[in-house]
């Protein structure tokens, strides 16, 4: 037993006694000369504390007068039940905010995403939306099944990097055309593999995409074509590439 | 004490069915200590009183959920005087400072106690002020053991720490207290 334990020990057992002046400091020290030098001011403090105390007492007859108001009080304020707990913890300002918040975040996040998404669809490339309009292009075709719609979406594609590649001439940042060119070609190719594996029985309704696709290609060359008179010398390789990439399209088709 | 734990056992079933004659009994028996125990840590006795009987109330308010797994009567008593110390400190604070005409007599509720009791004031504002200079933990642990008179095991159960670490601490406050004791003369 180390010396902490023991010294309280002695105090668990002697403070009665000195509360009741059955025992003294020296008394108990005369009992314990080992531990003397530890024991004394603990001893004390402990004896302090206890005169201490009788100040800290309630005025007499105090608790047993106010047990009646208490019990009156008891009496008015009923012990709260699980429901008055839940309602007491959440006002109706409570219950509205907390309706309401999420409502609230998924009415922003629907705004942002959809502004976002907006913003990406009139990107160009070098936009620093485009991957997302690719991505999101890429999550139509995916989600497509029936196959005269994905073909639809394809064409509709194509058409639209069309448009970006006369955007850019436009905007003269020609050192993006080889790649916006290249990106046209894989387009259009995917458009002739998805015309091609239209069924038989579904020509009908082929006829109008073929010439579809064929009316943007051919606007997409006489375009250029133009844009290429008008244009420095330096955009002439991507615009060239460009027409090739329409013309074996147009070839394709045919 | 196992007897006392037993009554009030006897007293709290009672209590948790709607009794208030046998809260009552609650807090005849416990009301005097948690009286100490606030009285030990305020230089008001009037607010001790009224923070015991708001203990109680919220002691009685909190009672359906209340089980005794665990955690005694007592210990869930001195955690409310614990909180209700707390608010009280805070209000409290938020009182001083503003202007003494915002102070409503607040202040002053001390000096409305009888003559007689001046005398006793001034010896508590003594032992409190040698109490205050202590680490809080060292008010705590010698307040509940000595002031509101609780075992080791009921102390380290309020203070939510082992019985060991109560009497290491204890055995620490116990010298501190001396020294400051000295100090003070």
């Amino acid at each position: 037993m180390n010396i902490e334990h023991r010294i309280d020990k002695i105090l668990e057992i002697y403070t009665p006694a000195i509360k009741n002046g059955q025992e003294t400091i020296d008394s108990i020290i005369e009992k314990y000369p080992k531990y003397a030098n530890a024991l004394r001011p603990r001893l004390e403090a402990v004896l302090w504390l206890l005169n201490a105390k009788k100040n800290f007492e309630p005025r007499q007859g105090y608790i047993s007068s106010s047990r009646q108001y208490m019990e009156h009080q008891f009496e008015t304020i009923r012990p709260h039940g699980f429901w008055q707990r839940l309602f007491s913890r959440y006002t109706p300002q409570r219950w509205v905010f907390n309706m309401a918040a999420p409502v609230i975040v998924v009415i922003l996040l629907v705004l942002i995403i959809n502004s976002a998404i907006l913003t990406a669809r009139l990107s160009i490339p070098g936009d620093p939306f485009y991957s997302t309009k690719l991505l999101t292009e890429d999550i139509q075709v995916a989600l497509t099944f029936n196959q005269l719609h994905k073909t639809d979406l394809y064409i509709e594609f194509s058409r639209e990097r069309t448009t970006e590649f006369v955007e850019l001439v436009l905007e003269g940042d020609y050192e993006l055309l080889p790649v916006a060119a290249n990106r046209l070609e894989t387009e259009i190719i995917a458009s002739l593999h998805s015309l091609n594996e239209i069924p038989t029985q579904n020509q009908a309704v082929e006829q109008p995409m073929i010439l579809q696709l064929r009316d943007t290609l051919t606007n997409e060359i006489f375009m250029l074509n133009m844009l290429k008179d008008t244009s420095p010398t330096t955009a002439y390789p991507g615009i060239e590439l460009a027409i090739q990439v329409a013309q074996s399209g147009l070839m394709a088709l045919r | 004490m196992p007897a006392r734990l037993d009554k009030d056992h006897e007293l709290i079933q009672k209590a948790q069915r709607g009794d208030t004659h046998a809260f009552g009994d609650l807090y005849e028996s416990h009301a005097p200590v948690i009286f100490r125990y606030l009285f030990a840590h305020l230089d008001s006795r009037m607010d001790a009183e009224d923070l015991t009987g708001e203990v109680f109330l919220k002691a009685w308010q909190s009672l359906p959920k209340y089980t005794e797994r665990g955690v005694p009567f007592l210990a869930f008593l001195f955690r409310i005087a614990r909180n209700v110390l707390v608010d009280h400190y805070r209000q409290s604070n938020r009182l001083e400072s503003k202007s003494p005409d915002e102070l409503d007599g607040y202040k002053e509720e001390g000096n409305l106690e009888p003559v007689e009791t001046i005398g006793n004031q001034m010896e508590h504002q003594k032992i409190l002020r040698v109490l205050t200079t202590l680490r809080p933990d060292y008010q705590s642990v010698l307040t509940l053991r000595f002031i509101s008179e609780l075992s080791p095991e009921e102390t380290a159960q309020v203070m939510k720490r082992s019985v060991g670490a109560v009497r290491v601490l204890q055995h620490r406050a116990l010298t501190a207290l001396r020294q400051e004791i000295e100090k003070t003369g």
